[in-house]
């Protein structure tokens, strides 16, 4: 279906095609992998390329405007969008550059400003891909793609000034001009924008249809040249970063589509475009999915005129020659679809999509609109939840400021996310609240405001919190940059010194006095920032939800300070009761992430949920893998709150006897050290039945012998009366003496799971029997003898008939006696028994990581 | 109590103890060095711990006076004067600083002639852990000292694995590491130490101190006996055995204690004298029923002493006896049998083994014991075979029951 879209998108030049295009785009990004995603960019650069210039009116306009992407290598979907990408795009696309430009100055100032930020963005995303993807990149792998595309970004640059160069020169110069006049200004512009956020740009550029994008390269070189490599470097990693966002908000599909999207807006964004908006995107769409509808489409082509286009050199006027959708909408639409849970939602959220596209055409708004900034879309029965974590948030303004300080050993990305998540949901209450109505002007007033108060910077603003506008947020980002510019005087080596930091460890430049200062001035807006979000508290719910994330924010970023100037608390100081999480998530089923940042209360679940996880994981009909992801969610939502009951107990021993009964030794491991932990703590359980567990399983798989005596000597008295320890105990004598009859009579008769440990170790047994017997019978013994003694009547009745294949399997030779019975020919068996390899063995020694049973969980 | 002191005599106790610490350093006076940095056995009232306590500025007399032993002395001093008043804990963390500068020195004198003071040092840390950690967990906190006096001791070793007089003193500080790492139940980390004494060029065991040689064996043989490598347990433990004083009495029931589970699972027993003389009774009646064949005692004499057992690690080496009891067992059927059917004394009927083992009370059905049997064959303590169909054990005519002359089962 997705892909009669796109094909149909391909064929027409019209903006309607265009819509379905998108759809068709975003769609299948769903469905493909994450770290597909990633890894694919750079291969897939040929044919992005091509199809790129394959529709454009004018191939060196076009080609040069996209050129970076060639670059940066975008994934192969690319074909559709390119053929069908529309002229009319652009003038979105330069909008976007028009933000982007003007801020860059915000944005690289904002890195001098406060890198702690900084840095908590940069590991923003790792949890959102831990919210909703089974991937388990981390952090790590993320940042390694943010290099990495930096790196691509500066050659794709490189790449783009040469072929300005070529062609255009005239134009360029001029341009360049003009474009420098314009930047310049922008800069100082900033600040009247905090007050007054009228859009700034007043466009000089529209009229300039070909060649625009050189001037932006230009512009960009220049820029560079002028102002500091430093900002460069630090917008795009921004950027990258904020590339790989969209593919963190997918469950299980990765947008590859969005990150075309996104690719396409790094490439042309350059150095300084680094816009707000890309940082921002990646933050809020996670957080969307709470979302209440809302289709703001309000923005005119009037308004256009005013948003903060400098970059809008490359707009094309007319939507007559678009082909294809802005890419920004088309992000927009993927992260809609990633938020979707199922496929009803999916469908739906298609429609609406395709709802909005089709006003915003109408209203000619397609072009113009910050896609980025849109709110996602409600998703089906979802705004319960939006209230209670609103709630749950709100109780947890009331914690002490004092509490937080603890926080400063964790690291610098624990806190903000959460911050982020619960101001993304509550962003979307305002603005249904408030309807669609707010002029854009308006939005970004308020929006302001209320960024100020969420970044804890200006307290001084009055808390007239109606709706949150992203692009409004953008443009308070940029004009609040600007102002601490002046302010702050933070000079351009210092940004380069935070910007370091974030590529090497941040030790070495913590100490600068320029730091100290910077962090003093900090310090103070903190304070004034908690002041202020605790007088809003008694405004409405959803204030002091934000008010909350600011206070939190601004603890957070506080200890991400003093963090830096080593002054942190040791571990065993901290209050590690007042950073249990307490969790908020109602689902009962979900998917097991390991967590490589602070747990986010919202996907965590409080215990009573958990025991009705527990109650759906016992009774489930799924398999193994099914419940064990289940339970290792449930168990991490149990330790991050710091759960330690009877009902810990109670999973892990389910866990433990899952694991079992799977044969999943190292899982069993798990569950059984914690078991151990937890009993030693007192906590009731099912004691001699998992000491018996442990017996068997040092006894027969660990095959320490410092292990075994001291899990022997452990045992009380008491303990050697169970039933269970007691059969345990007559394994290992059996097993000690090489007493096989007895070893499969206890097999047979074993309690509880005791069975399932040993049946790990039967096949030992058994070749070990059979070599026994080789070596001591002559000259035969039945096959029906040993199938008997060696447990093969256990799983079936014809004992003989598995026994024999056993056998053959393994090498002996059989014979058929007088009476016709079949018999071990011992003497000749002795020579050829052999341990056939194990069919199902894999090279990394755990066959269920294989790709396949990966696949098959989700 | 400590009687009164004047500030005075105090004072001059404390520079007595200095001048003379400082003394021995600058005539390289070894056992005059070491004999005043014993902290441990030192009784809680001493001359010198109250003069401390009557004198409490004695960290800065002692800087003072000696200021290029401002690192050791004044550390040493409150080592000295916490162990008096029983703080092991903090005794030990002040010791531990003295013991990092006194290292320190160490490694620039360039003559071995400090040796018996390092090794006091490396002694002392080891018992004031144990001390300080005996203290930490009455309290309720976590006993880490004799974890840190391990990582300690360490460096001193690092300090003596070099090439030249000073790599003599390093089997010493190896067998104290032995020592903590078995009470902390660390043996694992015993290797890389072994590997080094026992692969390293610059050293050659024979080199070694004599009693240093015997603890290195001892332990050695132990982590044998953990591993079950019975041949290579008998002789590490025989070498400590042989080199131990025999004035010793304690340190070579130590050994026996090892060794004669160890020599027991490859066949060789002790007489009973000997076990009396080093009290070692608990292996009596193991001895006794390898030598009738009596399976019911081996096990009433493994409860008995299970705990025991368990705790020194030889139970799983005593558990593997059993085989050996139901040869003999075996065996004395196959007399007896001799006895009264020459003829057919070479093949022992099924039933009469299961009805042996009845009058020992012990339960087991005709398959186990054909199992037992099959074993004792597949183990080569009998020789000849099993008749499936007429339930017959087919003795060799020839040694049907081989000894194990020194080779494990």
């Amino acid at each position: 279906m997705m892909a009669s879209h796109g094909a149909g998108a391909a064929a027409g030049s019209d903006a309607a095609p265009a819509e379905v295009n998108v759809v068709g785009h975003t769609n299948p990004s769903l469905y493909l992998p994450i770290t597909s995603a990633h890894h694919s960019w750079p291969s897939s650069t040929g044919a992005a390329t091509v199809s790129w210039n394959y529709p454009q009116d004018n191939p060196s306009q076009d080609a040069i405007y996209y050129d970076p992407q060639r670059d940066v290598s975008v994934p192969g979907s690319n074909e559709n969008v390119a053929s069908s990408a529309p002229h009319n795009v652009q003038p979105s696309m330069d909008t976007e550059n028009a933000t982007h430009f003007h801020v860059p100055h915000s944005s690289s100032l904002q890195h001098g400003y406060s890198p702690a930020e900084y840095a908590n963005y940069y590991y923003n995303y790792p949890q959102t891909t831990n919210d909703s993807s089974v991937q388990q990149g981390g952090a790590n792998q993320h940042s390694d793609c943010a290099r990495i595309w930096n790196e691509q970004l500066l050659l794709s640059e490189q790449h783009m000034e040469c072929s300005t160069t070529s062609g255009h020169t005239i134009t360029i110069t001029l341009c360049q001009i003009l474009l420098v006049i314009q930047l310049g200004t922008v800069t100082q512009l900033q600040t009247p924008l905090l007050v007054t956020p009228v859009p700034v740009s007043s466009h000089p550029h529209q009229e300039l249809h070909r060649g625009k994008v050189i001037q932006v390269l230009l512009l960009h070189l220049l820029f560079r040249l002028q102002v500091l490599e430093s900002l460069k470097i630090n917008i795009i990693t921004r950027q990258s970063r904020h590339t790989s966002m969209p593919q963190n908000n997918v469950n299980l599909n990765p947008v590859q589509q969005s990150n075309n999207g996104d690719q396409q807006k790094t490439v042309f964004v350059t150095p300084e475009t680094s816009n707000e908006n890309k940082v921002q995107v990646p933050r809020i769409a996670p957080g969307f999915s709470m979302v209440i509808p809302k289709s703001e489409k309000k923005i005119l082509g009037a308004d256009l005129a005013k948003k903060p286009t400098y970059v809008s050199v490359s707009m094309l006027k007319n939507g007559t020659d678009a082909r294809s959708l802005p890419f920004s909408l088309r992000n927009y639409a993927t992260r809609n679809f990633n938020h979707c849970k199922d496929e009803a939602q999916r469908a739906a959220c298609q429609s609406m999509i395709e709802e909005i596209k089709n006003k915003a055409i109408a209203d000619g708004t397609l072009l113009t609109k910050n896609w980025d900034t849109e709110p996602l879309l409600p998703l089906l029965g979802s705004v319960a939840t939006i209230k209670e974590t609103s709630i749950a948030n709100n109780s947890s303004l009331s914690v002490p400021s004092s509490t937080f300080t603890h926080r400063r050993r964790l690291k610098t990305r624990w806190e903000p996310v959460v911050e982020d998540k619960v101001m993304d949901k509550v962003e979307p209450i305002k603005g249904f609240a408030n309807g669609n109505t707010h002029s854009n002007l308006e939005a970004k007033n308020i929006m302001s405001n209320s960024w100020d108060s969420r970044k804890a910077l200006q307290s001084h603003q009055a808390p007239a919190i109606k709706v949150s506008q992203r692009r409004a947020k953008k443009q308070k980002m940029s004009s609040y940059s600007g102002l601490m510019q002046n302010g702050n005087a933070s000079s351009d080596s210092d940004k380069d010194q935070d910007l370091t930091k974030y590529y090497a460890s941040a030790t070495a430049l913590a100490n600068s006095p320029e730091e100290k200062k910077r962090r003093e001035h900090r310090s103070k807006r903190f304070e004034k920032n908690l002041n202020s979000s605790s007088k809003s508290k008694n405004s409405a719910a959803s204030k002091d939800v934000i008010a909350n994330v600011h206070a939190r924010k601004a603890v957070s970023a506080l200890l991400t300070r003093s963090c830096e100037d080593g002054t942190s608390l040791a571990v065993e100081d901290m209050d590690w009761d007042a950073l249990t999480v307490k969790g908020t998530c109602q689902e009962i089923e979900k998917q097991y992430l390991r967590l490589t940042s602070a747990p986010d209360p919202a996907t965590v679940r409080p215990e009573h949920v958990l025991e009705k996880a527990l109650s759906m994981v016992e009774t489930s009909q799924k398999n193994y893998l099914y419940k064990c992801d289940q339970l290792k969610s449930i168990r991490q939502d149990l330790t991050v709150q710091r759960i330690q009951d009877k009902l810990t107990v109670k999973v892990y021993e389910t866990h433990a006897r899952l694991a079992m009964q799977a044969g999943d030794l190292p899982e069993y491991n798990q569950c059984q050290s914690q078991l151990k932990r937890l009993y030693i703590e007192g906590i009731k359980g099912c004691y001699f039945e998992f000491s018996a567990y442990n017996l068997l399983c040092v006894m027969l798989h660990s095959n320490n012998k410092r292990d075994l005596l001291s899990s022997l000597a452990s045992l009380s008295k008491e303990a050697k009366q169970n039933e269970a320890v007691k059969h345990a105990l007559a394994v290992h004598s059996a097993v000690s003496s090489g007493n096989y009859v007895q070893f499969f009579k206890l097999y047979n008769h074993a309690p509880n799971l005791n069975s399932c440990l040993m049946d790990l170790y039967v096949e030992r047994m058994r070749f070990e029997a059979v070599k026994c017997m080789s070596k001591s019978y002559r000259p035969t013994v039945p096959v029906g003898y040993v199938g008997e003694i060696l447990g093969f009547l256990r799983t079936n009745s014809e004992a003989s008939e598995d026994c024999e294949i056993w056998l053959k399997a393994h090498g002996a030779i059989l014979s058929v006696d007088s009476s016709g019975d079949l018999q071990l020919d011992t003497k000749a068996s002795a020579a050829t028994l052999f341990m056939p390899e194990p069919e199902n063995a894999v090279a990394h020694g755990d066959a269920s990581l294989a790709v396949n049973d990966f696949l098959a969980r989700t | 109590m400590a009687p009164y002191l004047s500030m005075g005599e105090a004072h001059r106790r404390i520079a007595d103890y200095l001048s003379r610490v400082a003394d021995s350093i600058s005539s390289s006076d070894g056992a005059a060095l070491a004999s005043l940095l014993a902290v441990s056995s030192a009784p809680p009232s001493t001359p010198l711990s109250d003069a401390l306590s009557a004198f409490p500025d004695f960290p800065r007399l002692a800087a003072d006076r000696y200021p290029h032993l401002s690192d050791l002395l004044p550390t040493l001093l409150r080592a000295i004067h916490s162990h008096s008043l029983i703080r092991f804990a903090d005794a030990y963390s002040s010791f531990e600083k003295a013991a990092n500068a006194f290292l320190q020195e160490f490694r620039n004198w360039e003559t071995p002639w400090a040796m018996e003071a390092m090794h006091t040092v490396a002694l002392e840390i080891r018992l004031l852990a144990e001390k300080a950690d005996r203290e930490l967990a009455t309290s309720g906190k976590n006993p880490d000292k004799l974890q840190a006096a391990g990582s300690f001791l360490m460096k001193v070793f690092g300090a003596l694995a070099v090439k030249g007089p000073k790599r003599i003193g390093a089997l010493y500080v190896t067998c104290q590491l032995f020592k903590i790492y078995f009470r902390l139940g660390t043996v694992h980390l015993c290797r890389s130490v072994i590997r080094s004494i026992e692969t390293a060029r610059n050293f050659d065991f024979e080199d070694f101190p004599v009693k240093d040689k015997v603890t290195y064996m001892y332990y050695t043989g132990r982590l044998e006996v953990f591993n079950e490598n019975f041949l290579v347990a008998d002789q590490k433990l025989t070498y400590a055995l042989m080199h131990c004083n025999p004035q010793y009495g304690a340190n070579l029931r130590r050994i026996l204690k090892f060794l004669v589970p160890v020599k027991l699972s490859i066949g060789v027993l002790p007489r009973i004298t000997l076990l009396e003389r080093y009290n070692l009774l608990e292996y009596a009646d193991v001895v006794t029923s390898l030598k009738r064949g009596d399976l019911r005692l081996l096990r009433q004499a493994l409860e008995r002493h299970e705990d025991q057992f368990l705790k020194s690690g030889v139970y799983l080496v005593l558990e593997k006896l059993e085989l050996q009891v139901y040869q003999r067992l075996v065996k004395k059927i196959h007399i007896i049998q001799r006895l009264k059917e020459p003829a057919k004394a070479h093949q022992i009927k099924l039933e009469v083994v299961v009805k042996a083992l009845k009058w020992l009370e012990i339960d087991m059905d005709v398959d186990e014991v054909e199992c037992i049997m099959a074993c004792l064959i597949y183990k080569n303590l009998i020789k000849g075979y099993f008749a499936h169909k007429s339930k017959v054990l087919v003795l060799s005519k020839q040694d049907p029951f081989p000894k194990l002359n020194g080779k494990p089962v």
